[in-house]
């Protein structure tokens, strides 16, 4: 209501205030350390140029097509496995053996396999995407009203008609949960993979920074991140939202 | 509906009969050469391969390394995360003041400090650790302040009625309501920490199973890679069994 | 103490308004010490507000929410509450004697005493065997039970009670009222029991206040001169039982078609 409301925004502000102070003072000089002030510049410098752009946007293609790769794959065999109990209870022991391999380890078979690129990013992205986007869709079709599995019966649809126009419909809101989560997974795998071994995005703009001794530039790019990451998730919340909307109103038609 | 015995023992063996067959598949596909060697080795030469680094070569003390980094690191950030996100979430004034600074800081991946550390406090081991730390801290603090968040209010009203202390009731109340989204909170932390230790590892040269894997594919030993793989699948799925070991004795009146 | 003469509750002129509507108005009842009222209204007429003010855990705009004398300002030990939804007022992570023993932790009990204490409790509310279950273990009536413990435990002056069985199947609910009844009537607590319920009301009160809804006023007042121990079946068939509720519900039929 009031802007006593908003008083928690007061303390990033006051602390980068401080650090400016304090940096300046004291004269201190670090590799690890930049004024806000300088870290601002920076900020202007890397989107004014559009390096922090062209970054972004390799960042995103790998995990576009990652997700894409990954994401539908485990949208498709979770209908699958959420259909029928015996697929699902004989997949059971291999997907308990290879899901909890961590993404971080496919980093260098990705790397042997495709070498350093967005192939390589891709591939880790769609490997880590496609457990959650599996287990969450298995389990959004195994929990879809049964009454409505029924009224397929009854309608006497066939397989095919019955998933496209009951099953999918219902499982359609969790699905989009699950993305939502999956992309918040699949954007620290892409950067992690850039900070780690990828000359490519924004994680290796970052790292770059670090080992140029260029440190205002890494706080920039820092600031970016969180920037893009609170974008990202922000945007799919609202998608989910009007969707939502969009199928309500759909319902009462 | 009842199954012959047959049938039913079949059922029974089919995911083991499964796994099993993908293994199977593996090796044919590699014997038979589908697949270069150097992308993916047989399965028995792995398993050879990952038998003898632990007997005869160092790939035991490697992943004992690599544990104990992700151990510390994990049990650091889970007190401190517990702690901190305690006092948070018990004051209406620290949530007001501190949740904006921590919105900001939700979105960012924990890998971003790797960066940081090494450009404040050089390539070393304690700053690994440190890194470990307070990258895994954010998804326990988090989940103990929304825990606290969402305590039932019926329940606050019930304590206001019994006079029970601010102290007492974040012991009595708040922990054990909070305890389910901390435990969530604390896997989510661990994961982090295993892609955080393997990363700072092979961008710092720590010794430790991310260096070993990352050297293996950069001089296609493919074999060892994929036994440092198999290593890391293992440390995974252990993982799992401890948190689900750790919900079931810590949240007995839950049912799974 | 001269508080012991006076009444345990009292309203007096109390009325609530929140953004400009009246919900509750010119409210004025007293309930004696040892008195068992049932506050009886329809949904809107701002009974478990009035429940709640006594609790503290709202005030009136207008007037007075005294207990034993003393204007109330806060929850107290000495008044004990059981509420409607059991499944949101126990502790889920307690057993159901864990969940009495938290009254008598609060209350700084020692701990030797606890146990036969909590024992005792489970007994008289018919849990005895029950104490090491979670409340996800039990059944909607026992759960109920498990609160009415609590709140014995804390050896209330006042026990407040809103609408505490209406969530229950029928048959559960006959039972629990019996059990209260011979509870209350041991201990000498004074309780204020909200329903909407009619014949719950006459059935467990020694007076029944009937409220009007929108803005909740005190319609009517009645004495219920049943003889106690009351009975499930040859109370409820009584004739003063059978003219009170004539009263109440002439009331209902002539603000429902005035």
């Amino acid at each position: 209501m009031t802007v006593w409301t908003y008083r928690g925004w007061l303390l990033p502000l006051v602390l980068l205030g401080a650090a400016e102070l304090s940096i300046r003072i004291s004269g201190i000089e670090s590799l690890g350390i930049a004024l806000p002030s300088d870290v601002g510049r920076a900020l202007v410098q890397i989107a004014g140029d559009g390096t922090a752009f062209i970054h972004t946007w390799e960042t995103l293609a790998a995990m576009l097509l990652g997700l894409l790769i990954g994401g539908s794959v485990g949208i498709c065999l979770g209908i699958f496995l959420g259909l029928s109990r015996l697929a699902s209870w004989t997949s059971s022991l291999a997907i308990e053996l290879f899901r909890p391999i961590p993404p971080v380890a496919i980093i260098p078979i990705a790397l042997l396999i495709y070498g350093f690129g967005v192939r390589m990013e891709a591939a880790i992205i769609a490997f880590t995407a496609f457990w959650p986007m599996l287990l969450l869709t298995q389990s959004a079709v195994e929990s879809v009203d049964r009454q409505l599995i029924e009224v397929a019966r009854v309608l006497q649809l066939s397989r095919l008609k019955s998933v496209t126009s009951i099953i999918l419909p219902a499982i359609l809101p969790r699905v989009l949960t699950a993305l939502r989560l999956t992309v918040g997974i699949a954007f620290i795998v892409a950067i992690t993979t850039e900070i780690a071994v990828n000359p490519l995005g924004l994680g290796h703009a970052m790292m770059l920074a670090q080992m140029e001794l260029r440190p205002s530039f890494m706080y920039a790019y820092v600031v970016w991140l969180a920037v893009l990451g609170w974008v990202i998730n922000t945007g799919l919340l609202l998608l989910q939202k009007r969707m939502f909307g969009a199928m309500r109103i759909e319902v009462r038609r | 509906m009842r199954r012959s015995p047959f049938a039913s023992l079949l059922w029974y063996l089919a995911p083991v009969l499964f796994a099993l067959s993908i293994f199977g598949l593996w090796a044919v596909v590699t014997e038979l050469g589908l697949v270069k060697k150097i992308f993916l080795p047989p399965p028995v030469d792995v398993f050879v391969n990952l038998w003898k680094g632990m007997i005869e070569g160092n790939l035991l003390q490697l992943t004992g390394a690599t544990l104990l980094r992700m151990f510390y690191g994990w049990v650091l950030a889970s007190a401190a995360g517990i702690f901190i996100g305690t006092l948070i979430g018990l004051s209406e004034t620290a949530r007001a003041w501190l949740t904006p600074t921590l919105e900001l800081l939700r979105p960012l991946p924990a890998s971003t400090l790797l960066p940081i550390g090494i450009a404040l406090f050089g390539l070393n081991a304690n700053m690994l650790l440190a890194v470990i730390a307070f990258g895994a801290i954010w998804p326990v603090l988090l989940a103990t302040v929304d825990g606290f968040r969402f305590i039932e209010p019926r329940l606050k009203e019930v304590a206001a009625i019994l006079g029970i202390s601010r102290f007492s009731f974040a012991f009595k109340f708040g922990l054990p309501s909070a305890a389910p989204d901390i435990l969530s909170g604390m896997r989510l932390s661990l994961t982090a920490c295993l892609i955080i230790t393997v990363i700072g590892e092979i961008v710092t040269a720590q010794d430790g199973l991310g260096t070993a894997i990352i050297l293996a594919a950069r001089s296609y030993r493919s074999v060892d890679l994929f036994a440092g793989v198999v290593l890391l699948g293992a440390v995974g799925f252990l993982n799992n069994a401890l948190l689900s070991a750790l919900r079931r004795a810590l949240l007995p009146w839950q049912k799974t | 103490m001269t508080t012991s003469n006076m009444p345990a509750i009292s309203f007096d002129r109390v009325s609530l308004s929140i953004a400009n509507r009246k919900i509750i108005d010119d409210v004025s009842f007293e309930v004696s010490k040892g008195e068992f009222v049932c506050v009886v209204g329809p949904s809107g007429c701002g009974k478990t507000t009035l429940l709640r003010m006594v609790i503290g855990l709202a005030q009136p705009n207008d007037g007075e929410v005294r207990r034993f004398g003393q204007p109330v300002t806060g929850p107290v030990r000495d008044v004990a509450v059981v509420f409607q939804d059991y499944g949101r007022a126990l502790l889920p992570w307690r057993t159901a004697a864990g969940n009495v023993a938290l009254a008598l932790e609060a209350a700084g009990t020692p701990k030797a005493e606890r146990a036969d204490t909590i024992a005792s409790l489970l007994e008289k509310v018919g849990l005895r065997g029950h104490g090491d279950k979670y409340p996800g273990q039990l059944s909607g009536g026992m759960q109920q039970r498990v609160q009415i413990a609590r709140c014995l435990a804390q050896q209330p002056g006042i026990l407040l009670m809103d609408e505490p069985f209406g969530a229950l199947d029928a048959m559960t609910r006959q039972t629990l009222q019996d059990e209260i009844a011979e509870i209350v009537a041991g201990t000498g607590t004074t309780v204020m029991f909200v329903t909407h319920d009619i014949d719950e009301a006459i059935y467990l009160g020694d007076r029944v206040v009937q409220l009007d809804a929108n803005p909740g006023r005190v319609a009517e007042i009645s004495d219920v001169s049943l003889a106690r121990p009351r009975d499930q079946i040859s109370s409820r068939e009584a004739p003063e039982f059978l003219r009170l509720r004539h009263v109440l519900f002439a009331h209902i039929e002539r603000s429902a078609h005035p």
